[in-house]
């Protein structure tokens, strides 16, 4: 038997239950359309890097495409989707590198001639390089994505009972570096 | 201002999910915020980062998803065939391991007997016959089969790598 007629028959049947084809391509595009952005806001503000972004991004959902994922609903395939990033994000602060992403400047991400997107950066950036890397995963998740404690806990892998108290003090070291920056500036709460 | 946890926070963040903060709210609850640290962190922590996610997702630099299709049908491909491959490569390591296991015990055990199997090949040209398919100066030659054995190594050795390379080829 030829090789090329082995190899569909494997990815059809035999490799079955270890990557099960998620979604067909049409399927892959719409899912793909609504929730790319979110994906990449999440892992462009939490690692403070937009390249990075865009490479884990492309990284999560192949791997999201190659492996057998939870079959119940868009809700559960995004949560997946959100904990392949958040591995992946995981595994690139673990390796050693040359400079750490504190130093990365939040300029980076700045577009000339959007004040809005500007201003919001601005408010935000600071107090998160403040942070440390899980408690901006915490914080972004809960606050931005809205996910549950039970939610995050399936995403970042830490025990559900401790997403609390990370949160609670996470919550309350943010809220008192945005205080401490709006008064620095003069601004409103 | 009240510090710690707060037992209206689940009020308070219900009223942000559903988009009701500030002014779909009473006025009580809100003189409760300004006064209560742990639900104005809340207000305050949930809308920057709200307002945060709005922007960055404006300014998200998408891939194109057909293109991240057909590299995750490309990995998972090179997957399956590294999966075939592998027992493949297994039995040739055991294949291996089992002949020259059966070689060295041979060697082993036939030198215990004093290597009395390397008469065995200067009998084999008599037994086979040789002499009567080989010129007279080589059978008259002293030692004459040891030519012999290096020039049929080579011709297997290179037979086989011929056919590999045919194989590999197709």
């Amino acid at each position: 038997m030829p090789w090329e007629s082995v190899i569909p028959n494997l990815l059809a049947g035999e490799a079955r239950p270890l990557a099960c084809p998620p979604m067909d391509s049409e399927a892959f595009t719409a899912f793909y359309e609504r929730s790319a952005r979110s994906l990449w806001a999440y892992l462009a503000r939490v690692s403070g890097d937009a390249a990075l972004a865009d490479d884990l991004m492309q990284e999560s959902y192949v791997r999201f495409l190659c492996a057998a994922h939870p079959d119940d609903g868009e809700v559960a395939s995004r949560r997946y989707l959100f904990c392949i990033a958040t591995n992946l994000l995981r595994d690139h602060w673990r390796r050693p590198r040359s400079a750490s992403i504190e130093e990365i400047p939040e300029e980076f991400f700045a577009t000339p001639g959007d004040s809005a997107q500007s201003d919001s950066k601005a408010m935000l950036g600071p107090a998160m390089r403040l942070l440390r890397p899980r408690d901006r995963q915490l914080l972004w998740l809960a606050y931005a994505e809205g996910y549950s404690h039970r939610e995050i806990a399936e995403v970042t892998g830490l025990a559900s009972a401790s997403i609390r108290l990370l949160l609670f003090r996470a919550r309350r070291k943010i809220g008192r570096l945005l205080r401490e920056q709006s008064n620095d500036d003069g601004g409103q709460p | 201002m009240m510090f710690g946890a707060c037992a209206r926070e689940k009020e308070v963040a219900e009223l942000l999910r559903r988009g009701h903060w500030p002014h779909a709210c009473s006025a009580e609850l809100r003189a409760h915020v300004a006064a209560c640290y742990a639900c104005s962190d809340l207000v305050l922590v949930t809308q920057r980062f709200r307002s945060a996610r709005a922007d960055a997702a404006g300014v998200a630099r998408l891939e194109a998803p057909g293109l991240l299709w057909w590299r995750a049908q490309i990995r998972r491909r090179n997957a399956a065939i590294e999966r075939i491959g592998k027992p493949i490569l297994d039995a040739q390591i055991f294949a291996l391991a089992v002949t020259l296991l059966a070689t060295a015990g041979l060697v082993i055990s036939q030198a215990r007997h004093g290597l009395r199997w390397m008469s065995w090949f200067d009998e084999l040209p008599r037994s086979l016959h040789l002499a009567t398919l080989w010129p007279a100066t080589l059978t008259s030659f002293d030692g004459r089969f040891w030519l012999l054995v290096p020039v049929l190594a080579t011709l297997a050795l290179v037979s086989g790598v011929v056919v590999y390379l045919a194989s590999e080829k197709r």
